[in-house]
């Protein structure tokens, strides 16, 4: 993920669970976060959606653990539109 | 009054406890929800939640539960994220029950895991433990004398266990349309020790040809009424079905998306009204909706139950 995509996905977590200072680690799951339920969870991954112009599934969302698997979720769903 | 087979009370929560364990472990956003759930009430919780539990670990063993949770996890999150696509739209999608028949409900792989999902949140949200609090407390103690008891759509068969653990004179008759849903539904009516008492037919009890006029002293449905292109069909069967004067209970979804939902209901009223335009009068209801919503929600989901008794010599 370019330097970029993480800047808008750090604002996304920031804004989203109200902590400016947040450090976007790849090992960050919800255990570090406690407003991260399974709500706020869905509502994240419709902001990463609009935010990255991409569509995840039920499975896709529900099965992803921490930051590193979204960033690498976000990118292969940004590859695969762009070579579409 | 029914006399009711006391609950018995559960030496422990074994199985409640490893479900806890593996959502701590490996589905920590989910515990917030399940833990609100159990510190509502959390004597009854446990009672229902062990109850449910045994019943599937008989069905589908010990080792299962952590797939019974991600079942439910998964069924959690679609339905949390056809909430948030509801709020931006404004509008259920635009599904068609032939559409929901065709990907869902006559695929088994799928439908299993959104049985044990669905089956799962009858403990693990906090507003579907009120409402068998109250279809225990409210409905199944104004039952008197019920020989037959018909389910409508049974899904999993957990209401109609749920019931036949405390109506022990009672035997029960439920229709699906779905295989799957007849399979569940009897494994777990063998696990819970009232086969001899139940039996499942693949059938669409709405075909009023197809079911039995006044044949039933009681009638159950739940969470069906807003997966139908057309509601009033459902109060016109639990009228065909019941016999003069006897109790039916049913439960839908307000303002509550999921793959599945078809009609949108906006307003308490319009499900009694419905009841009401079908010769049913309607005794008492309950409303609950989880208490965590999204921000600046427009539309708190919420669950209602409705406990209905079919008119005889009245005019209003």
């Amino acid at each position: 993920m370019t330097s970029q995509d993480t800047e808008r996905l750090t604002n996304i977590f920031c804004t989203l669970f109200n902590k400016p200072d947040l450090k976007l680690r790849d090992d960050l799951t919800a255990r570090d976060i406690p407003t991260w339920d399974s709500l706020n969870h869905v509502n994240l991954m419709m902001y990463v959606e609009e935010e990255f112009g991409v569509r995840f599934t039920t499975g896709e969302v529900s099965s992803m653990q921490n930051v590193g698997d979204l960033k690498r979720l976000i990118d292969a769903k940004t590859t695969a539109t762009q070579a579409a | 009054m029914a006399t009711l087979t006391p609950s018995r009370s559960l030496p422990t929560t074994k199985y409640l406890d490893q479900l806890e364990a593996y959502v701590r472990d490996r589905h920590p956003r989910s515990l917030a929800g399940i833990v609100e759930a159990r510190l509502n009430d959390p004597a009854r919780f446990e009672e229902i939640a062990e109850t449910f539990m045994e019943w599937a670990v008989a069905v589908r063993g010990e080792a299962a539960i952590g797939e019974m949770v991600d079942s439910f996890v998964r069924f959690t999150t679609s339905v949390n994220m056809s909430q948030v696509r509801y709020e931006r739209a404004g509008h259920y999608e635009n599904k068609t029950f032939e559409d929901c028949l065709q990907s869902l409900y006559t695929e088994k792989d799928e439908m299993d895991d959104y049985l044990w999902g669905v089956y799962l949140t009858n403990f693990l949200w906090a507003h579907h433990t009120e409402i068998i609090l109250f279809f225990t407390e409210r409905y199944l103690k104004r039952l008197d004398d019920v020989q037959t008891l018909i389910e409508i759509a049974p899904g999993h068969g957990g209401w109609g266990a749920y019931a036949l653990k405390h109506l022990p004179q009672t035997r029960l008759v439920g229709y699906d349309i779905a295989p799957s849903s007849i399979e569940i539904a009897t494994q777990i009516m063998n696990a819970a020790g009232f086969a001899n008492r139940a039996r499942y037919e693949l059938k669409d009890a709405l075909n009023l040809e197809v079911v039995e006029a006044n044949s039933a002293d009681a009638v159950i449905c739940n969470f069906l009424i807003e997966h139908l292109e057309r509601p009033e069909k459902l109060m016109a069967v639990i009228n065909h079905l019941l016999k003069p004067g006897q109790k039916a209970f049913l439960t839908g979804a307000l303002t509550a998306a999921q793959i599945d939902h078809i009609y949108e209901f906006r307003y308490e009223s319009e499900l009694v009204k419905l009841a009401e335009d079908n010769g049913l009068r309607v005794l008492e209801t309950f409303s609950g909706g989880p208490r965590r919503t999204l921000p600046n929600a427009k539309f708190l989901p919420r669950s209602m139950a409705l406990i209905m008794q079919k008119r005889q010599n009245d005019i209003y």
